[in-house]
C-alpha cells in the first residue's frame, strides 16, 4: 500500500512538473512567434530592463502578454470546467457544452452582430449574457421539473441548445450574407487575433471567481460524481450545491468565450488527458486538466499565428493537436493494462 | 425514555403509488432490527422513506423525538446514515477517498478532512480486514470489497442511527458473518442503532435482536428471538416464507424449510 501510494505520488508530481515545464515553454513560444517575431533575448531584456526597441516593446505589452495570458486563461478555463462537467455529469463526454452554454453565447453573439452594432464589445457582452442566460433557463427548466437527478440537467441543456439553435439559424437567414453571416460563422471558430489588455482585464474578475470556486468546491465537486440519493444521504445539499458549481463553471466558460468565440474540444481533451496521466479523476485530475488545457490551447495559438499568411481559426488548431495527443495517451494506456 | 428512531404511521411510495402503508416502529440505542420480507415487499422503499430520500404522504419519522421530515440533507446526515442496495460505481478514486466522503456532513463546505480523520479513515478500513487496500483504485475492487469499503464510509459517517440496505448482498458466507458481527459490535460499543434489509433470515436469526416482518408494505409481527420459543418465531416467519421450522442449535436457531408431509 505504501509503495502504491509513493508510486503515485512521484506519478503526479513528475506530471505537474513536465506541464509546468511545458506551460513555461509555450508561454514563452507564444510571446515569441508572430508578425513581429520577438527573441527570447529581447524579452529577458525587457523583463530585466534592458534596452529594446520601442516596437518590439509595444509589440511585446500590447499583443503579445495579453495574448498570452488570455491563451492561458482560455485553456485552463475550458480544462477544469471540462473536468468538472465530466465528474459531476458522470460522462466522459461531457463537455461546457452540455448545459447549453455554448449555443447560448453564440445566440448571444449572433444578436449582437445581427441586431445590436456587432461592435467588439457588443459581441462579447452578448455571447457572455447569452451564455448566462441560457444555462439560467436550463436550472428553471429542471426547478420546473423538480427533478433531482443529473440528467435532467442533460435533456433541459439538449432543449435549450435547440432552441438556441433554431433562433440562431433564424437570425442567420435574416443577416446581410456578406458581413454578418461571416461573422457570426467567424466567431464560432474562435480566435485570439482580436485580444487587448483591456478584454482581459475586463474579464478576469469573473474568470478568478469562477475558476477559485470550482477549486474551493473540489470535494463537493467529487461528492456529486455518487448518484443523487447517495450524495444526499452524505450531507450534500444536492440542489444549492449543484446550483453553485454549475453557476461558477459558467462564469468561467462564459468569461473565457466572450473574448475568444467558441472553442471546441478543448474543454473535452484536457480532462482526458489528465485523467489518462493520474489514473485518477480526483482534484489533482482537475488542476492538472486546467494545465493541459492551458498548453494545448497556447500551442494551437502559436499554430493559428505562424502555419499560414493570414491567420487561422483557432478550432481548427486546437482539435489537430487535441486529438493526436489523446490517442497517443490512450494507446499507451492500452498497452500497459494489457 | 424516547426511542432513538421512532417511525409513525408512515404512508408512502413513488409518485402517486402507494407501497408503504401505517407503519410504525421504533428502534432503541444499542439494538439491530432486522427488516424482513420477499422482494417487492417494500422493504427497500420504507428504508428511503425514512432516510427522507422518498417524501412521506403521511406519518413521521424521528431520531432522539425530533421530526425528521423537514431536515436538509446536511442536518440528516447527522442524525442518520444510509448504505443503499447499489452503491455508485466510482471510477478513479481511492479507496481512502471513498471512505473520506463519509466526513462530509462534519465537514464545514472548503474543509478537507485532516490527518486525524484519514487515520480514523484508515483504522476504520482495517477493521473490516481493507487495511491494505486504501491506496488501491476503488473501481478495482470485488463487489463485496466495494461494500466492505462502503459500510467504512458509512461507519465514519458517524450517525446515531444506521440503515442499510442488504449490505451484505454480494459477501462470501465468511465476510457475511465478519460484516453483521462488526455491524453488532459497533452498534453495542457506539450505542447506535441500526435497521438492516437481510435476504436470509438466518443471519437476521443470528444478530439482530428484533425482526420486523414485512408484508404487502406493512410490518405484519416482530420477533424477538432472544426471548420466545423457536415454535413461535417459526409460526412467525412462516408468514412470510410459507411453512418453515425454526431449531434451535447450540449457537441459535436457524430456520428450514418444512417437510413436505408438513405444508
Amino acid at each position: 500500500m505504501e509503495r502504491r501510494a509513493e508510486h503515485h505520488q512521484k506519478l503526479a508530481a513528475a506530471a505537474f512538473a513536465a506541464a509546468g515545464v511545458l506551460l513555461l515553454a509555450a508561454a514563452l513560444g507564444s510571446c515569441c512567434v508572430g508578425k513581429y517575431p520577438i527573441s527570447l533575448e529581447e524579452i529577458w531584456r525587457i523583463l530585466t530592463g534592458g534596452a529594446v526597441k520601442d516596437m518590439t516593446r509595444n509589440a511585446f505589452f500590447t499583443l503579445r502578454l495579453s495574448r498570452t495570458a488570455m491563451a492561458v486563461l482560455s485553456g485552463a478555463g475550458l480544462g477544469l470546467a471540462g473536468a468538472v462537467y465530466q465528474i459531476i455529469f458522470k460522462n466522459p463526454l461531457a463537455s461546457p457544452d452540455i448545459i447549453g452554454i455554448a449555443s447560448g453565447a453564440n445566440l448571444g453573439a449572433a444578436v449582437a452582430i445581427v441586431a445590436v452594432s456587432g461592435t467588439m464589445a457588443s459581441v462579447a457582452v452578448g455571447a457572455f449574457a447569452g451564455g448566462l442566460l441560457a444555462v439560467a433557463m436550463v436550472m428553471l427548466l429542471v426547478h420546473a421539473t423538480r427533478s433531482l437527478s443529473t440528467s435532467t440537467y442533460v435533456l433541459a441543456g439538449i432543449i435549450i441548445s435547440a432552441v438556441a439553435n433554431a433562433l440562431i439559424m433564424a437570425l442567420k437567414y435574416c443577416a446581410d450574407s456578406d458581413s454578418e453571416l461571416a461573422a457570426i460563422e467567424y466567431w464560432t471558430m474562435g480566435s485570439l487575433a482580436a485580444v487587448t489588455a483591456e478584454k482581459v482585464r475586463t474579464i478576469l474578475p469573473f474568470w478568478v471567481l469562477g475558476f477559485g470556486g470550482l477549486l474551493l468546491f473540489r470535494r463537493q465537486v467529487g461528492l456529486l460524481s455518487l448518484n443523487e440519493e447517495e450524495c444526499r444521504m452524505l450531507g450534500v445539499r444536492l440542489r444549492p450545491i449543484r446550483r453553485t458549481i454549475l453557476t461558477l463553471s459558467t462564469l468561467l466558460v462564459a468569461s473565457v468565450v466572450s473574448v475568444t468565440g467558441l472553442i471546441s474540444f478543448t474543454g473535452l481533451i484536457a480532462p482526458h488527458i489528465a485523467r489518462v496521466i493520474l489514473r485518477r479523476q480526483n482534484t489533482q485530475t482537475m488542476v492538472l486538466s486546467a494545465l493541459v488545457g492551458a498548453v494545448v490551447l497556447l500551442a494551437a495559438d502559436i499554430l493559428a499565428r505562424s502555419l499560414y499568411a493570414a491567420e487561422l481559426p483557432l478550432s481548427i488548431l486546437t482539435t489537430v493537436i487535441g486529438v493526436p495527443v489523446l490517442l497517443w495517451f490512450l494507446c499507451r494506456r492500452g498497452g500497459d493494462a494489457a | 425514555m424516547t426511542p432513538l428512531l421512532s417511525v409513525e404511521h408512515l404512508t408512502g411510495g413513488y409518485g402517486r403509488r402507494t407501497v408503504v402503508r401505517d407503519v410504525s416502529f421504533t428502534v432503541e440505542r444499542g439494538e439491530l432490527c432486522a427488516l424482513l420480507g420477499l422482494n417487492g415487499c417494500g422493504k427497500s422503499t420504507l428504508l428511503k422513506s425514512v432516510c427522507g430520500l422518498l417524501p412521506i404522504r403521511e406519518g413521521r419519522c424521528a431520531v432522539d423525538g425530533e421530526d425528521c421530515t423537514h431536515l436538509h440533507e446536511r442536518q440528516r446526515a447527522l442524525r442518520m446514515a444510509y448504505i443503499p442496495q447499489r452503491a455508485t460505481p466510482i471510477a478513479g478514486r481511492t479507496v481512502l477517498d471513498v471512505v473520506l466522503m463519509g466526513f462530509n456532513a462534519r465537514l464545514h463546505l472548503f474543509e478537507t478532512p485532516g490527518r486525524g480523520r484519514r487515520q480514523l479513515a484508515a483504522e476504520t478500513l482495517g477493521q473490516l480486514g481493507l487495511a491494505d487496500m486504501a491506496e488501491l483504485d476503488y473501481a478495482e475492487l470485488s463487489e463485496g470489497q466495494k461494500q466492505l469499503v462502503i459500510l467504512a464510509r458509512t461507519l465514519v459517517q458517524d450517525a446515531p442511527v444506521m440503515l442499510m440496505d442488504e449490505p451484505d448482498s454480494a459477501l462470501d458466507f465468511v465476510n457475511r458473518n465478519m460484516v453483521l458481527e462488526r455491524i453488532r459490535s459497533i452498534l453495542k460499543s457506539q450505542n447506535r442503532g441500526g435497521l438492516i434489509t437481510l435476504h436470509d433470515p438466518n443471519f437476521a436469526l443470528a444478530y439482530c435482536d428484533r425482526l420486523l416482518l414485512m408484508k404487502d408494505g406493512a410490518i405484519i409481527g416482530q420477533v424477538a428471538p432472544g426471548e420466545i420459543a423457536p415454535e413461535e418465531i417459526g409460526a412467525a416467519l412462516s408468514l412470510i416464507y410459507g411453512p418453515v421450522r425454526v431449531l434451535r442449535h447450540p449457537g441459535g436457531f436457524v430456520m428450514v424449510r418444512a417437510a413436505a408431509e408438513e405444508r
